[in-house]
């Protein structure tokens, strides 16, 4: 039987440290790759990840359940992520990947994937981290937030402590900004139509037809 | 709130649109704008198409795997090793280990120093603090000045016990027998050996397969450009015929 994460924190209240690190195992993936996306290093991606836990465990008594765990983890994560980030007093250094070896490519690829899409998913990959870190930590988050990890504008607001009308700005600016990078990189809307087109070619056109 | 109109230029409506974040009668009413704009409909491709493109950044894989363990206090869970209960690096370990014997003899051999000595400074001492107590006058009255004899002879001591440490520990080092020690090189030199038989063996299989690696990248990739030369002409026909249905549907909904 699975146990919800509202059920595994109750257990871990009252001292049962299995259910935490059961929590850990569900959540220190998404928190590793909001810290590193928000902070764009890998060793302090780990520290932020295991501090999170660290903290999150030890406030655990204080958790009332009012927000959900996974929204209380991220906050912590993003809070010590703005302290890193106000630490380090510049822009994060994005680590552009390695030079892109065929035969490691081969290994990964997937049955329906040939080699040159993952050589172009790899440097889209790098392109679009290198547009991320281009953008200031607001939109940066927001942007973060709602693509990789689901939340909602609302509660987006509430972990950046704005307004929801200033998340969706946050979220146009930043997205606009990608978008000119990406197209000034080469990898724009022509390269979509080959590439991703699958969403704007099979839900947005149809629906503009239609109505 | 949105309203039940749309106006260009409203950017917040047109994420709420994007993301699917809207009611059915907001979405309803961008969406009829959105056949009438081209200007907005353009927009939302794009940023459609930026929303793609960022999928495709992942994070590089990290070792994580943290965990609590009931058997530790809460105090020290997950918390960084702090410098102490680190391993120390073994240049660490010989330089406090060669301290920590250095003051072991020291002290080994002031203590072996006879108690006259011994007492000896601690009258010296006594008498230059000036004590006034009734005790310490009676220690002060009997106490025999220390004279150049007898550091003479403490620093004797201390040589000759030095000397025989030393000395002991040459006769520990020296107690293996020649056989011994040539057996032991025989078996050094053996296990040295049978490593680089084993390197070489493995050495030759990271080659083998590297090789066959690289074959079978080659062979799939002209495999797929071939696929792809014969699918592009197809792809770029439909795209075509796509685009031009697209452009016919919404020239008629204009009119």
């Amino acid at each position: 039987m699975t146990l919800t994460d509202d059920e595994l924190v109750a257990r871990s209240i009252s001292g049962d440290a299995e259910s935490f690190n059961e929590l850990i195992t569900r959540w220190e993936r998404p928190i590793y790759a909001l810290a590193y996306r928000v902070i764009g290093r890998e060793e302090d991606a780990r520290d932020v990840c295991q501090e999170t836990f660290l903290r999150a465990f030890r406030a655990l008594p204080g958790f009332k359940g009012e927000a959900k765990f996974s929204s209380w983890l991220y906050r912590i994560a993003l809070n010590l992520c703005r302290d890193w980030i106000r630490r380090q007093r510049r822009a994060p250094v994005v680590q552009m990947p390695e030079g892109i070896d065929p035969s490691e490519l081969a290994a990964e690829r997937g049955p329906v994937e040939s080699i040159e899409e993952l050589v172009g998913r790899r440097q889209l990959s790098a392109v679009v981290e290198e547009a991320m870190a281009l953008l200031p930590e607001e939109q940066r988050t927001a942007i973060i937030l709602k693509e990789y990890h689901g939340l909602t504008f609302q509660e987006i607001a509430d972990m950046q402590g704005c307004p929801l009308s200033t998340v969706k700005t946050r979220l146009y600016q930043g997205l606009t900004v990608l978008r000119r990078h990406l197209e000034k990189s080469g990898v724009g809307l022509t390269k979509v139509e080959g590439v991703a087109s699958s969403k704007v070619a099979g839900q947005i056109t149809p629906r503009l037809v239609k109505r | 709130m949105m309203s039940e109109t749309f106006t260009c230029g409203d950017h917040g409506a047109l994420v709420s649109y994007l993301y699917d974040e809207c009611t059915p009668a907001e979405r309803r009413t961008i969406a009829a704008h959105l056949v009438i704009c081209g200007a907005c409909a353009e927009e939302i491709v794009a940023l459609s198409a930026t929303r793609e493109q960022l999928a495709t950044w992942t994070p590089p894989d990290a070792q994580l795997g943290f965990t609590v363990s009931a058997a530790t206090s809460k105090s020290h869970v997950l918390r960084p090793a702090r410098w102490w209960q680190k391993s120390m690096p073994g240049w660490a370990q010989a330089a406090a280990a060669v301290f920590i014997f250095g003051t072991g003899l020291t002290l080994g051999a002031l203590r072996g120093v006879s108690q006259p000595a011994d007492s000896a400074l601690q009258r010296s001492a006594a008498r230059a603090l000036g004590s006034s107590s009734a005790a310490s006058a009676r220690n002060d009255a009997n106490a025999a000045p220390v004279t150049r004899a007898d550091l003479v002879a403490l620093e004797q001591r201390i040589r000759s016990e030095m000397s025989q440490s030393h000395a002991v520990s040459q006769t520990v080092a020296s107690s293996p027998s020649d056989e011994r020690i040539l057996q032991r090189v025989r078996t050094m030199i053996d296990e040295s050996e049978q490593r680089q038989r084993r390197e070489l063996a493995l050495r030759s299989a990271e080659m083998v397969r590297d090789f066959d690696a690289q074959r079978n990248v080659d062979l799939t990739r002209i495999e797929r450009t071939l696929g792809q030369m014969d699918g592009t002409t197809g792809a770029e026909v439909a795209q075509q015929r796509q685009m031009l249905n697209y452009l016919m549907r919404v020239s008629q909904r204009g009119q």
